[in-house]
């Protein structure tokens, strides 16, 4: 489901990714660690097809990124859930709007759009803020937010980016209990973060990353 | 739908720059169809102008019936050709005689008639162009027993300078502000874009295509060329209401002026489309 081979990325001389190559199967939930600047969120990049690798190649969702034409990224995009460090939500729109846009795009019916919406917000607890707007929540409920955006349109792939690094424990566990929930279901989950809890007692796998190196994987 | 939606709302949040858009559409616009009014009016006041014109054929001196015959059956079988009459020297000499009156001493200087047989002949007052008229006249000249062919010739010419004259300048402002148009519609699609440029990458990972990313731009510039268009054709109805209505009022000799009503649902539709392509010449060569 999404497979790496050989796949660098320089930033102006600097090696953010050198020679990484990783594999995680479909219907896995892995996880990616290691110190920050990493290489972590320049991976997710890559396979978010934001980026693309100097080297190598990459494979997400049954695609070869290389071989896409433009017009079809925002395809393979949409199997791709995607929760971004930065969260990414548009602060002039609703919280409602913000998840919804996902569906909009996808060219939903309004009446399915409301439910979807409203089931993702029971999901992560915020049914009450649905007519916030972001800045008026705090960055663990931007998060959340961020992580109901990300499920709402049923992606294949999963791609979660330190989803629990603004949440205090009842949240985390809440969060990735959601993510398990739908790795059952049958979504490829890949979530990078620094907290060791989180892969401790529940990953199958896990690659440490470090300066852009892989130096580890742990089944 | 959705695109729909946020063209209104991009529409209504930027009211100012829209409206200021809108508005600098409107003039332009006004001023194009103004300069279409002209055009228009000139052409038809000259379209009729033929008609008025009296064409003179002056025979040469000892042409036999049989001739004046021809010619005066090939001049009638011209389809431009309303009526001719045969003017005798004879009659010709009466006609300035009686025009002469008391002076009509001028004349017995001459021992035998000076004048000469000619033709009046009068163009038809529907669908005859200026062009048909020279080529008629050419054509007339040309016959043997024809001396030559006497019309308002310096008044056509000039006439005729000044309608080409008139359409090339109408032609190229019509470019100017045709181009103008598209550029402030460009410009104001693409501010407007750049203003929600962050936006559109969320929009873009989230996976909306090109077009989804673009349609409201392409609406939004619509709206603003048809809502432009909309204040052009205002501005031309105040302009027939306030100011020709007054001015034909005052100075007769301004009735023939008229605005043709085709032009005021014309302009939402050309400001439409100037403005659908000036967000497309905006947008167009957007990359993923
Ligand atoms: N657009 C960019 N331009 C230049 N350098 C970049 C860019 N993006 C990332 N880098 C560099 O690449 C390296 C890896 O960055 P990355 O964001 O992937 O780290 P990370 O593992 O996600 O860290 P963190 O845990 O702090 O989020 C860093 O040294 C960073 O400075
Ligand atoms: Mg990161």
């Amino acid at each position: 489901m999404i497979e790496l081979e050989n796949v660098s990325k320089t930033y102006g001389g600097h090696a953010a990714l050198s020679n990484v190559s990783l594999k995680v199967e479909r219907g896995d939930m892995a996880f990616i660690t290691g110190p920050s600047g990493a290489g972590k969120t320049t991976l997710f990049k890559l396979l978010y097809l934001a980026e693309k690798p100097d080297e190598g190649t990459i494979t997400i969702a049954g695609c070869n990124a290389a071989d896409l034409k433009s017009s079809s990224i925002p395809l393979v995009r949409r199997n791709i859930g995607v929760v971004f460090q930065d969260f990414k939500l548009l602060n002039n729109k609703t919280v409602y709007d913000n998840i919804a846009l996902t569906l909009r795009i996808r060219g939903f019916m309004e009446r399915e759009i409301k439910e979807r919406v409203h089931s993702v917000l029971k999901m992560v607890n915020l049914r009450h803020k649905v007519d916030n707007y972001p800045l008026t929540l705090s960055g663990g409920e931007q998060q959340r937010i961020t992580i109901a955006r990300s499920i709402v349109g049923e992606p294949t792939v999963m791609l979660a980016d330190e989803p629990t690094g603004n949440l205090d424990e009842e949240n985390e566990k809440e969060i990735m209990r959601i993510f398990k929930q739908i790795n059952t279901k049958g979504t490829t989950i890949l979530i990078a973060t620094h907290n060791r809890a989180l892969y401790k007692n529940t990953a199958r796998k896990v690659f440490f990353l470090e300066g852009g190196i892989l130096k580890g994987e742990e089944e | 739908m959705f695109s729909l939606r946020l063209a209104l709302q991009s529409v209504i949040k930027e009211k100012w720059m829209s409206l200021l858009s809108m508005l600098s559409i409107g003039v332009m616009l006004f001023i194009l169809v103004s300069v279409a009014v002209i055009v228009y009016n000139v052409e038809k006041l000259t379209a009729r102008l033929p008609e008025r014109l009296t064409v003179m054929v002056i025979l040469k001196d000892g042409v036999t019936s049989e001739e004046n015959k021809a010619v005066l059956a090939a001049i009638k079988a011209e389809p431009t050709v309303k009526v001719v009459t045969f003017v005798s020297k004879e009659k010709a000499l009466d006609e300035l005689r009686r025009s002469l009156k008391k002076d009509d001493f001028i004349l017995k200087g001459f021992a035998d008639n000076p004048l000469f047989d000619s033709f009046d002949v009068k163009i038809k007052s529907e669908g005859v162009r200026v062009d048909d008229v020279k080529r008629l006249i050419q054509k007339i000249k040309s016959m043997k027993a024809v001396d030559d062919v006497e019309y308002g010739e310096a008044l056509m010419d000039s006439v005729y300078a000044l309608k080409s004259g008139l359409r090339a300048l109408g032609l190229s402002i019509g470019i100017v502000f045709v181009c103008s148009v598209t550029f402030i519609c460009y410009t104001t699609v693409k501010i407007l874009f750049y203003r929600h440029k962050e936006e559109i990458e969320v929009y873009k990972l989230l996976g909306a295509t090109r077009w989804f990313v673009r349609a409201p731009f392409f609406i939004e510039g619509s709206i603003i060329g048809i809502l432009g268009g909309v204040m052009g054709s205002g501005m031309l109805m105040g302009f027939y209401y306030y100011f020709l209505r007054k001015l034909v009022a005052d100075i007769p000799m301004f009735t023939f002026m008229s605005i043709p009503v085709q032009f005021m649902y014309l302009l939402p539709a050309v400001g439409m489309l100037l403005g659908l392509g000036g967000s497309v010449l905006a947008l167009g060569r957007l990359k993923y």
